[in-house]
């Protein structure tokens, strides 16, 4: 047993290393992350669930290598990672399309700006679109979309040089709960296709659960990892799912978790 | 299949609808622009205003087609002042602003200069150009230069600035270079505000020229202007003010037509709207 875990240790794609984050700001420093372990597996979904201004976005910048840790380090694949890491795709809360560009256009940045072949890469845009529904939608401008079509056409954005890893910054939040349910079914069905490694930041313990095979829970800033939660739910997840008693005990236990971190602390 | 159908058909609707207002909101200008020549026609003709104070603009009107070959020649050399301003201003304005935003220490350095060039009032230069440049087209290149340069480098420079972080944290992520960066977004992002500086500076060099030619020149429509009031030749005055204002319309006609070649999507729209403002 004990060599089984070993084992999957070494095979963590993503590890960081007793990372901290401090701020410098002209008001002084801010302590964002205060030691952060966390390995991650290839194709693994994660979620970091953690009260706001914890410091999610700051681990999700570290692991991009978009930021610098201050302490500790961040490793991806076994290499130390201080500039950013290209091999991945992020999405936003604010999809963060440019408006001049159409929705295939805003795909085919990614393919651009990496120097890739445009025409080999087209019909793998279209593709993408069609996958997530939007087939009918590639030549329209970011303010002809609703909001979960700019956030479908973000995710196919970061998906499109098939990267090994998928970030993704709340990219929900924004979103009505019903558009919410249906983009989470369609996550999970893309993953499952592409077999990504996924780090899912979310305000929602529901959606981490659903969508998870580990929610990792953070304490309030100075942000460390309270919980590591292994969620051992059958894939393929339908949206009734949550109506299981599994499922309510995991939700159940991390509004607990919350509670405790004082969190909710008003009811 | 439908809902394609259905969205061509309510764009298509849309533009019908676009259309037709603009159509009815171009007659009402030309309506009371009419109403308001027929107006001045009618009391000066009424009161027997006498030419050298206020002449009709039946004969303004005659004059300015009739005497077209002095004042096309003179309207071309004040066309080259403010092109060649114009164009200076942009050529180097943009990089400077381009140059202050990457570079705090630039931007501390150039901005004060620049204001410092902008409140100075420049029509009290215009005698030492004589001065130092001479007669000709070269003061008024300067001065229409001088007058168009802040706009532009104000309104880049804010523009340059309205980059969303996440949006370049994206590039980054992308492996995207400083260059692409700045091409593919940054530059992009700030074209609508950039468009909007330069109708403000378009407006301004067509002002320029024309001071510079009042004080500096022997040629141009200002230098027309000032003559004729000299002569007391009031019809000429007005007639080559009506040609200043045909071409300052054509100058600012060419920089919306820029823009809608170069703005695209939803930030089109955004800078029509900041442009309606104007
Ligand atoms: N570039 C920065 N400079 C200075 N302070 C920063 C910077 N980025 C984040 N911070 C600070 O670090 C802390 C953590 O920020 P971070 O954005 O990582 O939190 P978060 O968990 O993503 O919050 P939210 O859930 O609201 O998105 C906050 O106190 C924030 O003010
Ligand atoms: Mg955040």
């Amino acid at each position: 047993m004990s060599l089984v875990l070993a084992a999957t240790n070494e095979s963590a794609l993503i590890d960081l290393r007793a990372v901290a984050k401090t701020y410098e700001t002209d008001t002084g420093p801010v302590h964002a992350l205060a030691r952060v372990d966390l390995k991650i597996k290839r194709g693994e979904f994660v979620s970091l669930l953690g009260p706001s201004g914890c410091g999610k976005t700051t681990l999700m910048s570290l692991i991009a290598g978009l930021a610098t840790p201050s302490e500790g380090e961040v490793r991806i694949d076994d290499m130390s990672i201080r500039s950013p890491y290209t091999n991945l795709g992020i999405v936003f809360q604010n999809a963060e399309l440019l408006d001049w560009r159409t929705a295939i256009q805003n795909i085919m940045l990614q393919i651009e700006i990496r120097g890739l072949d445009v025409k080999t890469y087209l019909p793998i845009a279209r593709k993408l679109l069609a996958q997530v529904g939007l087939k009918e939608f590639e030549n329209k401008y970011p303010d002809e979309l609703s909001g979960g079509m700019k956030q479908r056409v973000a995710l196919c954005r970061a998906l499109i040089h098939d990267p090994e890893i998928l970030l993704m910054d709340e990219p929900f939040g924004a979103l009505d709960a019903m558009t919410r349910d249906q983009m989470n079914a369609d996550l999970q069905r893309i993953w499952m296709q592409s077999k990504k490694t996924a780090i899912l930041v979310t305000h929602s313990i529901d959606e981490a659960v659903f969508m998870s095979d580990r929610v990792i829970v953070m304490s309030a800033r100075p942000a460390s990892v309270v919980e590591d939660l292994q969620i051992d739910l059958p894939r393929p997840r339908s949206l009734d799912v949550r109506d299981t008693p599994e499922f309510n005990e995991y939700t159940a236990h991390l509004r607990a978790r919350f509670k405790a971190l004082g969190v909710f602390s008003n009811d | 299949m439908t809902e394609t159908v259905m969205t061509q058909i309510q764009s298509t609707s849309a533009k019908a609808v676009t259309k037709k207002s603009k159509g009815f909101g171009f007659l009402v200008p030309v309506c009371s622009l009419l109403a308001s020549v027929l107006l001045w026609e009618g009391i000066v003709r009424f009161f027997s205003v006498p030419v050298y104070i206020l002449p009709p603009p039946s004969s303004i009107f005659h004059t300015a087609i009739a005497q077209h070959q002095y004042l096309l020649k003179h309207a071309i050399s004040t066309s080259w002042a403010i092109f060649l301003g114009f164009v200076w201003a942009f050529a180097i304005g943009i990089p400077l602003a381009t140059v202050m935003t990457f570079s705090a220490s630039l931007r501390r350095a150039i901005y004060p200069l620049l204001i410092v060039a902008q409140v100075l009032p420049k029509v009290a230069l215009a005698p030492l150009f004589i001065v130092w440049f001479g007669f000709g087209m070269f003061p008024k290149v300067v001065m229409t230069f001088l007058i168009a340069l802040f706009p532009i480098v104000i309104d880049t420079l804010a523009g340059l600035s309205t980059v969303r972080p996440e949006s370049l944290m994206l590039l980054r992520s992308m492996g995207a270079t400083r260059w692409q960066s700045f091409w593919k977004v940054r530059l992009p992002t700030a074209l609508p505000h950039i468009f909007s500086g330069l109708k403000i500076a378009m407006t301004f060099a067509v002002v320029g020229a024309i001071v510079a030619e009042f004080v500096a020149s022997d040629s141009g429509l200002g230098y027309v202007l000032v003559d004729a009031r000299a002569n007391l030749d009031m019809v000429m005055v007005f007639a080559a003010i009506i040609w200043l204002i045909v071409l300052g319309f054509l100058f600012f006609l060419a920089v919306e037509l820029a823009e809608r070649l170069f703005v695209k999507g939803s930030s089109h729209r955004r800078s029509q709207e900041l442009g309606a403002g104007l």
